[in-house]
């Protein structure tokens, strides 16, 4: 197994397919279409808010109150959707930079909208697959290097990112974190938004597996944590498959049993989590075996 | 060579973000979007805030006792078909220490973007603990009603 992280993460010194070149096409596709979704969602939001209950991020340094009571945040989609186009379609000139404007208009946005109280971690991996492409297109000398740049750096963050959430929780709660009891906890609080989302609202059957067995409640918070835990092992190309389905399976799991689903993130880990450029060569070179090419055309 | 080059690039680059990320992380609260600590669901066990609207129909008088979440006066209502996310609701009424006109009109703004208000709403903090018995405590404090008159704060905030 190597365990040259930079080989496993970027791979610069590794042919190029065109499998390769399709999934990180499709990779960026994805973050601009998530980013652009994320602008429009946050922006049309945002009109309904007038006061800043806890400043985030770059609100802490900005009045983000300048974002409120007008329609800056539907200019700034706008905007951020223009920029997009322009980054993917891979233009000279201030194109490489469009990515980076577009993070930066992002952040405002982000903090605009959640100025209320509520710190949601469902879209982080979107933005820093965008910071990714960002840094790739302005300090990478071609598309081929910057593109494979964003998409290690995604797997970096990704492991990252899980492996730290772990960690919040040992450091928050010790070892007892996975208690049953904290899944219970949980589950009557995702109730209570869900009769404040519609009024009522209806256990589902994992849910009440969990509230009905203190063991399985255990078992589930267990496989969470180990998952979150050894998420770091996506950085390694060996295990990066498997982990990732690990952590989509903690997902869905979270879907269950609290009805909160990431779906920009599980998207995001189906398209970095299933090995799409394998599967398109496989596909192209089968195609190539059954039609091969006819005899040369003699001038 | 070139992609020896390449290596040290991204190398660099990657250092370089991983410390702004722990720099931001550090000196905000954990939080820097899109940089983060992820610090969800880390605290175990620990007592947690929510809210939830009842609509009040106009005969009933106004309680500002606690109440079970069974045995909640009113009616059911939907934050989510007034276009609010119920957990901005929750973040909005635990995290509010005074309850002043301003904090109230922007609850009204949230509830009713902008238009006057036309039914009577209560807003309740909910709140769950665990109970010595391994068993889940869940009550439900009225903070605010609002109604196309006036608005009122619970008068023991």
């Amino acid at each position: 197994m190597k365990l040259n992280l930079s080989d496993n993460l970027f791979g610069f010194e590794q042919p190029d397919t065109t499998g390769q070149r399709v999934f990180r096409k499709m990779f960026e596709l994805f973050i601009v279409v998530a980013s652009c979704n994320l602008a429009w969602k946050w922006g049309i939001y945002t009109l309904r808010i007038s006061d800043v209950v806890l400043p985030l991020g770059v609100a802490r340094y900005v009045d983000i109150a300048f974002m409120h009571g007008n329609s800056l945040p539907i200019w700034n989609a706008g905007l951020i959707t223009i920029l997009l186009v322009i980054g993917f379609a891979g233009l000279s000139g201030f194109g490489r930079w469009s990515y980076s404007v577009t993070f930066g208009l992002l952040i405002f946005q982000y903090a605009a909208r959640f100025s209320l109280g509520e710190i949601p971690h469902s879209a982080n991996l979107v933005g820093l697959g965008l910071l990714g492409y960002a840094l790739g297109r302005i300090t990478f000398p071609d598309s081929l290097s910057g593109n494979r740049f964003a998409v290690g750096f995604s797997y970096l963050f990704v492991g990252l990112s899980y492996t730290f959430a772990a960690w919040s929780k040992l450091i928050a709660s010790g070892i007892f974190w996975p208690d049953g009891r904290h899944l219970w906890m949980w589950i009557n609080e995702k109730a209570v938004d869900e009769i404040a989302r519609s009024g009522f609202v209806e256990l589902n059957f994992v849910q009440e597996w969990a509230l009905s067995s203190i063991g399985l409640a255990t078992v589930f918070l267990l496989f969470g944590l180990i998952t979150e835990f050894f998420a770091f092992l996506v950085w390694f190309k060996r295990f990066r498959y498997p982990v990732i389905l690990a952590i989509i399976g903690l997902h869905m799991g979270i879907w269950m049993t609290m009805d909160i689903l990431f779906t920009l993130s599980v998207w995001e880990l189906a398209i970095l989590g299933l090995p799409w450029a394998y599967l398109i060569d496989r596909f192209l070179n089968r195609n190539q075996e059954s039609n091969p090419p006819g005899p040369p055309i003699l001038n | 060579m070139k992609e020896k080059n390449l290596t040290k690039k991204a190398k660099t680059i990657v250092v370089t973000v991983l410390t702004v990320y722990l720099l931001t992380v550090a000196t905000n609260l954990g939080e820097f979007w899109p940089f983060s600590i992820f610090p969800m669901f880390s605290q175990g066990g620990k007592t947690w805030s929510r809210s939830v609207v009842r609509e009040i129909p106009p005969s009933d008088s106004v309680s500002w006792d606690v109440s079970q979440l069974e045995s909640l006066p009113g009616l059911p209502f939907s934050v989510k078909s007034n276009g609010v996310d119920p957990i901005d609701l929750a973040n909005f009424v635990s995290k509010t220490t005074t309850w002043d006109s301003v904090r109230v009109a922007a609850l009204e703004r949230m509830l009713f973007g902008g238009a006057t208000p036309d039914r009577k709403l209560m807003i309740f903090k909910v709140q769950g603990r665990l109970t010595e018995r391994d068993g889940v405590d869940v009550a439900a404090t009225p903070y605010v009603l609002i109604s196309p008159g006036i608005d009122l704060v619970n008068p023991s905030l």
